[in-house]
């Protein structure tokens, strides 16, 4: 067994744990007793998908496309073959043609090194992170309110909250460390509102389960909103906040029972919730994907800020990526500098312009989702990929792989040939986080160290090292020694200034300091969705539990991918009966983007009105139904409550 | 020396004496991790054993099932050829506690019993195991008191070693243990009946500090008597997070899965790997059918093996030894004192007879 730990790379929880390696296999692997996170504890992902980060068919090699085939490369070929491919796009048609993906899955350093590759090397200001596609949405809501693109609070503190209000979220299949704190605060009194338009497993904990209908959650939080400011259930410091005033203002002339509506919760369920949340300090607010991928998710994030403001108590996002903190923490968006600041203020680009010796642009480049489609118009000629399967977590695989197609170069970097690998003209074998060295920022803004148990598979690299080779050949040094980086990062972004490798080597690590920032409420506005009357059904979108992102370890893990031998949409039988469809028989699912085929079983967890398609492996996702087009708020796209229907299959 | 045999060993010759012992074995042992953790693992020197440790969450049950264990390797093709694996080595597990001496005895008869498991036997053949005594319960999950698997062994064990303050008692259980001690001999000094008398002033002070308690005879009768209405499993079943800990993490469980890896070189590696019966493909029959089709049916299947009569009878003993680990390692509290309790509970509740309702004549 390695002496030290390494940080789980599956969810953000960052958990810490032992493995104990034999050649290039986990031989065997154990939680840490003692870590503040995992407390001697793992969920089914760390104990069983370990070992598939070093499956036998991990990428050994680089590849390069040769007419229909990839075949493999020595580093020096593909290497060169990616600078002269760069330096031709960037001098035919501008820097601003090139674009580059990272993902929330890479270590801080590497997502660091990464932004100061693209802005600096590469020169274009498209740069940006796959949580474009998850959680996103939250980092502009939560900058205007709470004034923090983070959780305020850790995992203890979870565990001792008084009430809890859980949005969206399937905590307890997704991010079981939360979910084993929610259980614990329960048994200690805790009482938790969750809303969710289907009954997920947190129901045994919940003292109130709100089931509002898909897309409608911005209704009946402004109506919550509403009744704890109309009832005085605030906190008595909350009028001293910024934006009380426009808030209270902004839901004067309504009454709670025209703001629900139709929504699927009523007035007295909002009272409720309003009632149990005020009288159980201290309060902490939960929200997921079930919010940050829903329309309008910005205004929702927002709300529930507000919520907890009103009420004197915290937020915590609950994020998809295992290090989606820490990469929007090093600027992996692109309307952000490393440390959350947005690009547009000048003297932090001033500032940064120094660091990085370069130019940056006032205004910010495209985002994942708009790099995807301007591949299909042809603005974006050449694209590369660090650390995600972009074919199956962007919006409807189908349109993705025709925009990736039309490329003139893509580079993707992976640890396994992906699907969006194999229409790559470039693979780069990337070794995964048993293999390397660096920090991890979980949940809770806990900086931990990462570390090299493995010898990187084959000729496999760490990113870090790629971009670093990358670089060198374009004319730039940036270091591949995680250490060097983590010292850069200490010094530039004020956060991180405490970080270092040698802090961490006493320390399991601290959550980085949040002192100083400033809290505003602000007003949002509801509008609730059309119907469309060809796609009478709303889509309620999930992960089956023992999936992971987009499934590329899980589905490698034979304990995990054995689960579910066959993938299932869930519908009410009620709403089955009234369709004519048939529980066990295989049904299409479609929206106006896309199409699937899934066998029909009936649930009661259902509503009426909605089916759920649950993400299964080997790609067969929701994802399908969804358009490529963004919420014009928050510039992410939409996978949640699109507009359905369902079929009996031909 | 023989079987039976007790001795004295000086705290100051410990360290010459597993020296001695790890010339001829590998020498596995508490060891310090990062941050006070502590887990059984080779150990180069003696000096390195932690011998006053509290929770250590890896069983070393690992190193007779280790939890992924290549078991041969072939090729396929025209040349098809079998390759074993090298013999396992000599190993002494020095400073394993009397709870996982009797769950590795458990895990011997049940891969020796009905079907020879030579992978397991050829690993339990070579292994000596060096308990020791908790004079005190070393964490508080600890409940070995209500499963007489602990804190101190009447028989099962190779060497048993109590801690009298400057010295140890040490206490030859088998020939193995026997053996073993040769190596080690000269250090050793003849037992005298103070030492034993405060050996037994010790196991008796131990019994009375346990703060864990397990109702396993009451386990053993509801689940036996299949008195647990599917209700209260299902109930447990729904806070379940699916991890495998519980399983895992037992020194007794010894369900395992098999799977083929290819390598790159074409050939293909036999490996077997700990599964768990809270998995639904665990039991789930090429046809499709799962005779444990929810959470519930599937925990209640993992206590009917830890406490029913049939498993008794064939095992010689119940399937829990009291280490505590699933109360530590679960995600919620679907350990074993804590399921009988909420079982008892729950019984209570739904055994009760129900009030007549007022319209019923």
């Amino acid at each position: 067994m390695v002496d030290k730990p390494t940080i789980c790379g599956f969810c953000s929880c960052g958990c810490a744990l032992y493995v104990e390696p034999a050649g290039s296999r986990v031989a065997a692997l154990c939680p840490s007793t003692n870590h503040p996170v995992s407390t001697g504890r793992l969920c089914f992902k760390g104990w069983n998908a370990i070992p598939g980060l070093m499956g036998a068919d991990r990428l050994r090699a680089p590849l390069i496309r040769k007419g229909e085939s990839l075949e493999s490369v020595s580093w020096d070929e593909a290497l060169s073959y990616a600078a002269s491919n760069l330096k031709r796009i960037i001098s035919t048609s501008g820097s601003n043609s090139v674009g580059v993906i990272g993902s929330g899955k890479l270590t801080n350093e590497e997502c660091y090194s990464l932004v100061k590759f693209a802005r600096q090397v590469i020169g274009t200001p498209n740069i940006d992170g796959t949580s474009r596609f998850y959680d996103a949405s939250m980092v502009p809501a939560l900058l205007e309110t709470i004034g923090l693109a983070a959780s305020q609070v850790d995992l203890d503190s979870v565990a001792r909250a008084g009430s809890m209000l859980v949005v969206g979220a399937n905590v307890m299949e997704q991010l079981a460390h939360v979910g084993s704190r929610i259980q614990d605060a329960v048994e200690f009194g805790c009482k938790v509102v969750a809303a969710d338009p289907r009954v997920s497993r947190i129901a045994p904990q919940a003292s109130l389960f709100l089931h509002p209908i898909p897309g409608a959650d911005l209704i009946w939080l402004r109506a919550l909103l509403k009744t704890i400011i109309d009832n005085g259930l605030y906190v008595e410091t909350a009028t001293e906040i910024a934006g009380f005033n426009d808030l209270r203002d902004s839901l004067k002339d309504v009454s709670v029972k025209q703001l629900v509506g139709e929504c699927g919760v009523d007035a007295e369920e909002v009272r409720q919730a309003a009632e149990i949340l005020s009288n159980n300090p201290p309060v902490v607010v939960m929200f997921g994907l079930g919010v940050l991928q829903q329309a309008g998710a910005s205004d929702l994030v927002k709300a529930l800020a507000n919520v907890a403001m009103l009420l004197g108590g915290s937020v915590m996002p609950l994020r998809g990526q295992n290090n989606a903190q820490g990469a929007c923490d090093m600027g992996l968006a692109t309307e952000y500098l490393p440390g959350c600041v947005p690009i547009s203020d000048e003297q932090a680009r001033q500032r940064w312009e120094s660091v990085w010796n370069c130019k940056l642009t006032e205004t910010p480049g495209m985002n994942a989702a708009e790099m995807i489609r301007a591949c299909a118009s042809g603005d974006i000629k050449a694209l590369m990929v660090f650390g995600d399967n972009l074919v199956l977590s962007a919006p409807n695989s189908e349109s993705a792989v025709a925009a990736l197609e039309k490329l003139e170069f893509l580079v993707v970097s992976e640890l396994y040939l992906t699907e969006t690998a194999q229409i790559a003209n470039l693979v780069l074998p990337a070794c995964s986080f048993l293999e390397k060295d660096g920090t991890f920022t979980n949940i809770e803004r806990r900086v931990q160290r990462v570390r090299k148990i493995f010898e990187p598979i084959g000729d496999s690299k760490s990113d870090l090292a790629i971009i670093s080779l990358i670089s060198r050949l374009l004319g730039f040094e940036l270091s591949d020694d995680p250490e060097t980086v983590t010292r850069e990062i200490s010094l530039n972004i004020p956060q991180y200034s405490e970080v270092s490798y040698l802090s961490l080597e006493s320390d399991w690590g601290k959550p980085w300091p949040i002192d100083g920032v400033k809290a505003a409420m602000c007003p949002v506005e509801s509008i609730l969705q059309a119907e469309d009357p060809d796609y009478p059904l709303r889509l309620i979108s999930s992960r089956i539990h023992y999936h992971q992102q987009t499934g590329t370890i899980c589905a490698r893990t034979s304990i995990l991918a054995r689960e579910y031998p066959e993938s299932f949409a869930e519908m009410n039988e009620r709403e089955a009966e009234k369709r004519g469809l048939k529980a066990g028989r295989h049904v299409t699912i479609s929206s106006k983007f896309g199409s699937l085929t899934r066998m029909l079983i009936l649930s009661d967890a259902v509503p009426e009105g909605c089916v759920h398609v649950p993400h299964f492996f080997g790609g067969d996702s929701s994802n399908m139904l969804a358009s490529q087009e963004c919420d014009s708020k928050s510039k992410t796209p939409v996978y949640k409550a699109i507009a359905v229907k369902v079929e009996a299959a031909k | 020396m023989k079987v039976g045999d007790t001795y004295i060993l000086a705290k100051t010759d410990l360290p010459m004496f597993f020296a001695a012992i790890g010339h001829e074995m590998r020498l596995i042992a508490p060891r310090a991790f990062f941050g006070g953790d502590v887990i059984f693992d080779i150990v180069e020197s003696p000096k390195e054993i932690v011998w006053n440790y509290g929770h250590d969450i890896y069983p070393p049950k690992r190193f007779l099932l280790p939890h992924y264990e290549d078991m041969f390797r072939y090729t396929t093709g025209d040349d098809v050829r079998i390759e074993p694996l090298p013999a396992p080595p000599k190993q002494a597990i020095v400073g394993i506690r009397s709870c996982d001496v009797s769950a590795i005895r458990f895990q011997e008869r049940f891969f020796g019993d009905q079907i020879d498991d030579p992978y397991y036997r050829a690993r339990s053949e070579n292994t000596v195991l060096f308990s020791i005594v908790c004079n005190k319960p070393p964490k508080r999950e600890c409940f070995c008191i209500c499963c007489d698997s602990g804190p101190y062994l009447e028989s099962g064990f190779d060497v048993q070693l109590t801690d009298l303050g400057d010295r140890y008692l040490y206490e030859i259980g088998s020939e193995k243990g026997e053996q073993a001690t040769q190596l080690g001999a000269f250090m050793l000094k003849p037992a005298e009946p103070k030492d034993t008398a405060e050996r037994k002033r010790i196991e008796l002070q131990a019994d009375s500090l346990f703060q864990t308690v397990a109702y396993m005879a009451k386990a053993i009768m509801f689940v036996s008597e299949d008195q647990v209405p599917a209700q209260v499993w299902e109930e447990l079943g729904s806070t379940c997070f699916r991890c495998g800990a519980c399983t895992n993490l037992c020194p007794v469980c010894t369900c395992f899965t098999v799977e083929d890896r290819p390598e790159p070189n074409g050939c293909f590696t036999r490996c077997r790997s700990w599964d768990s019966c809270q998995f639904s493909g665990f039991t789930r029959e090429a046809s499709g059918h799962n005779p444990r089709p929810t959470f519930g049916t599937r925990v209640q299947r993992r206590f009917y093996h830890k406490a029913s009569y049939q498993y008794i009878l064939r095992d010689g003993r119940h399937g829990c030894v009291g280490c505590g680990r699933c109360v530590s390692a679960c995600l919620t509290k679907l350990d074993l004192p804590s399921v009988v309790k909420r079982i008892r509970r729950a019984m209570h509740k739904y055994l009760q007879p129900q009030p007549a309702s007022p319209n019923s004549s």
